[in-house]
């Protein structure tokens, strides 16, 4: 929503002349329905009672040491201090990333090669399509739990048998490996999501193109890369945006397989964070979510400028 | 941000009178909060908080009981231990309380959260020794009592007794012995040691805290510990470095006799496996007896606590408070709290929970203990001879688990112990200022 309304309002002045005559016009506010501005105001009120407060408070315990209960004081800038020579911290945010960027990219390579399938005229296409898409309604958490038994327990048969000694143990138990095994399941379970942007993609694809493209000679390869790619540009800047900025905040299928370990290995921050509310740690926790927060907010207006220069609106 | 787009549309007063309202409109769930309790026709309502959801049918009964005789008292049981924080910050806190009593309920007698109990008659009847392992975590005020123990559980290694009798294995009573034991069933093609490492807490339970325990005075070093502060060095004598290191090697040891793709077994797998005969010796407190007992109706079980030492007369087992009894200091029905604590430690009613749930009764001449699971840690509890589990002693914002897993896999303990120092530094540092 605000992604619309912030394109929609910072484009014209990079248009030509007429364009800003008639946003002055409305500006004015006298031919305004005041209609929207009820349709506007109980998400603005919620919002701000339900988000925007609740965080300013957490902005604010984050500047004492307060335990979420009992006494507390202000100590100032104390605990954003500590956070920045905690390496348990500073782990969990080097995880996070290179979890949230292989991610990305994987889940990106597979939904296209789907979408790319789907779209063909296959077989069953509809059919087929259906089960892609089952994954997308199944809670992540459960996803996970039957992972879990997967990777535990058959895996480690399976490869038994097949004599493959590497898989023999499972990999949730490895602390170099654990973390494929989240990408993979959060792969499996995202990709469907991609997939259907990426369909709409091709679909927007006119197939004038390609019939000349067929007519010049260009191959299979050389139609994917300089005819489909850049037309769908705008539909892979969206997912690569949407999914990074989901899969930074990866908690419930780190919870269901392996539960941050083994050791230390797979604790994304968002888990560190919420460890602050059993254990104590609030204030300390809180000011960790601040960072974070500011650390997000600067990648999404990043993002929000790539998305502007390409022309892509959401 | 999402608000700065229609923010600029409103004028800034009416925004202001928004966030007022939304702020008056906060407030009134609390002010209706603080109304509740005291007397309602007479009858008192008691609001009480257990630990244990698995025994909630045993307190239905013990509450049915009391009002019985109590007409004037109405007790309310609530079981979601999770209430507990939420309750305090909005400062309206249940009447009587069992908590498990570890760092995190050492943490509420602190902040002085709980009544002062000792000048309950019924504090008397409570065996001392039983109560020092209340009091070793701190009183507030350096002399108050705010807990009454109320089920002491006792954890060591349950053993197939079917299993060492087939082998003529005799019940282990130095470390040695044990080790031997270990090689027996190993050699025999019997798993020595059933693992559950995927579920890292049954690793600090279990080998850690065994082994920790069995050699060394936790209570003592954490007590140096506490009182050092955020002034410890790695270096300093107080140190997990300088304290922890002989224990490690027995801890891998443990860890050695287990069966291949232990890391990939959780405790519900070990349980599972274990009751079908699958190894000789787990790793285990009382919890675990009943679970295998509805597994496997026909296992002969006991346990005996792990010699760490090659002198029996230095074994303890690892016990700690599984259920003790406060009062918050803020009830409004601070009489009928007091009359049914009374109740909850009267020998009817503390030793029959005890005898049913495997565990020990806190009360000077309570009987002993007949369950044939427990006989091999009995005399051991009688006696004096136990330890708190030195995991215990660790604030959640600490995640022990996780680094006592980590140790299990790499092996590598000086890296563990220093890591475990500059935590607890880190820890400390924060929440002294």
């Amino acid at each position: 929503m605000t992604i619309t309304s912030r394109a929609a309002r910072t484009a014209p002045p990079s248009q030509h002349a007429p364009r800003p005559s008639t946003a002055k016009a409305t500006r004015s506010g006298s031919r305004i329905d005041p209609t929207y501005y009820w349709m506007i105001l109980p998400v603005l009120a919620l919002f701000a009672f339900f988000i925007s407060l609740p965080a300013l408070v957490g902005v604010f315990f984050s500047l004492t040491n307060y335990a979420g209960y009992g006494d507390w004081k202000f100590i100032g800038l104390m605990n954003y201090v500590n956070i920045f020579k905690d390496p348990a911290v500073l782990q969990s945010y080097v995880f996070t990333f290179v979890f949230a960027l292989t991610t990305t990219v994987v889940v990106n390579v597979v939904s296209l090669a789907i979408a790319l399938g789907l779209n063909a005229k296959i077989k069953w296409r509809t059919g087929i399509r259906t089960v892609f898409f089952i994954p997308m309604v199944l809670s992540a958490l459960i996803v996970s739990f039957v992972f879990n038994y997967l990777f535990s327990n058959t895996l480690p048969v399976l490869a038994e048998r097949y004599g493959m000694t590497p898989l023999a143990t499972s990999i949730l138990a490895n602390e170099n490996l654990a973390w494929i095994a989240i990408v993979v399941v959060t792969v499996w379970q995202a990709a469907p999501g991609a997939t259907i942007i990426y369909l709409a993609g091709l679909q927007s694809v006119p197939s004038e193109v390609y019939e000349a493209a067929d007519l010049d000679g260009a191959g299979t390869w050389r139609q994917f890369t300089s005819l489909t790619l850049p037309l769908i540009l705008g539909y892979l800047v969206i997912n690569v945006i949407l999914g990074f900025k989901g899969f930074l905040g990866t908690y419930e299928i780190i919870v269901g397989l392996t539960g941050g370990g083994p050791g230390m290995a797979t604790q994304s921050v968002a888990m560190r964070i919420f460890s602050g509310f059993t254990g104590g740690d609030y204030a300390y926790q809180m000011a960790n979510a601040v960072i974070y927060f500011l650390i997000t907010l600067l990648i999404s207006v990043i993002q929000l400028r790539i998305i502007q220069r390409r022309g892509v609106s959401l | 941000m999402n608000a700065a787009v229609p923010a600029a549309l409103l004028s800034r007063r009416s925004l202001i009178r928004a966030a007022g309202l939304a702020g008056a409109a906060a407030l009134i769930p609390l002010t209706g909060c603080t109304a509740a309790g005291g007397p309602r026709n007479g009858i008192t309502t008691l609001r009480f908080m257990q630990n244990k959801p698995e025994v909630v049918a045993y307190f239905n009964q013990v509450i049915k009981d009391f009002e019985a005789l109590n007409p004037d008292i109405h007790v309310v049981q609530d079981f979601n231990e999770g209430n507990f924080v939420p309750s305090l910050v909005r400062n309206d806190p249940p009447d009587v309380v069992t908590r498990g009593f570890a760092t995190e309920t050492a943490e509420f007698v602190r902040k002085g959260i709980f009544a002062d109990l000792s000048d309950l008659p019924v504090a008397k009847t409570v065996d001392p020794k039983f109560q020092d392992l209340v009091n070793s975590w701190g009183q507030y005020k350096g002399h108050e009592t705010s807990a009454l123990p109320f089920s002491v559980a006792a954890a060591g290694v349950i053993y197939n007794r079917d299993l060492f009798a087939a082998h003529g294995v005799a019940v282990p009573t130095t470390w040695d012995a044990f080790v031997a034991a270990c090689e027996t069933f190993k050699a025999a093609g019997i798993t020595p040691i059933y693992g559950t490492f995927k579920d890292a807490w049954t690793l600090r339970q279990g080998a850690f805290d065994y082994v920790t325990g069995g050699m060394l005075d936790v209570g003592a070093f954490f007590k140096d510990l506490m009182a050092k502060g955020a002034r410890i060095s790695q270096q300093a004598p107080e140190s997990f470095s300088n304290h922890y290191a002989s224990s490690l090697p027995k801890i891998l040891q443990l860890a050695s006799f287990s069966q291949n793709g232990a890391a990939s077994k959780n405790y519900a797998d070990g349980n599972a496996a274990f009751a079908k005969g699958q190894a000789a010796m787990y790793l285990q407190g009382p919890w675990a007896l009943s679970q295998l007992v509805q597994a496997n109706q026909d296992i002969q079980l006991g346990t005996f606590p792990l010699p760490v030492t090659n002198n029996p007369e230095e074994t303890k087992v690892r016990v700690n408070v599984d259920m003790a009894l406060s009062i918050t200091r803020n009830t409004p029905n601070r009489a009928a709290a007091e009359r049914f604590l009374n109740y909850l430690l009267e020998p009817s009613v503390v030793n029959t929970y005890n005898e049913k749930n495997a565990a020990f009764s806190p009360l000077i001449n309570a009987p002993a203990d007949s369950n044939p699971h427990l006989s091999g840690v009995a005399a051991h509890v009688g006696e004096g001879r136990y330890y708190q589990g030195a995991g215990t002693y660790f604030p959640p914002s600490i995640p022990m688990n996780n680094y006592i897993q980590s140790f299990i896999y790499n092996k590598n303990g000086e890296q563990f112990l220093s890591t475990v120092d500059a935590e607890w530094r880190r820890v400390a540092e924060r929440t002294a200022v």
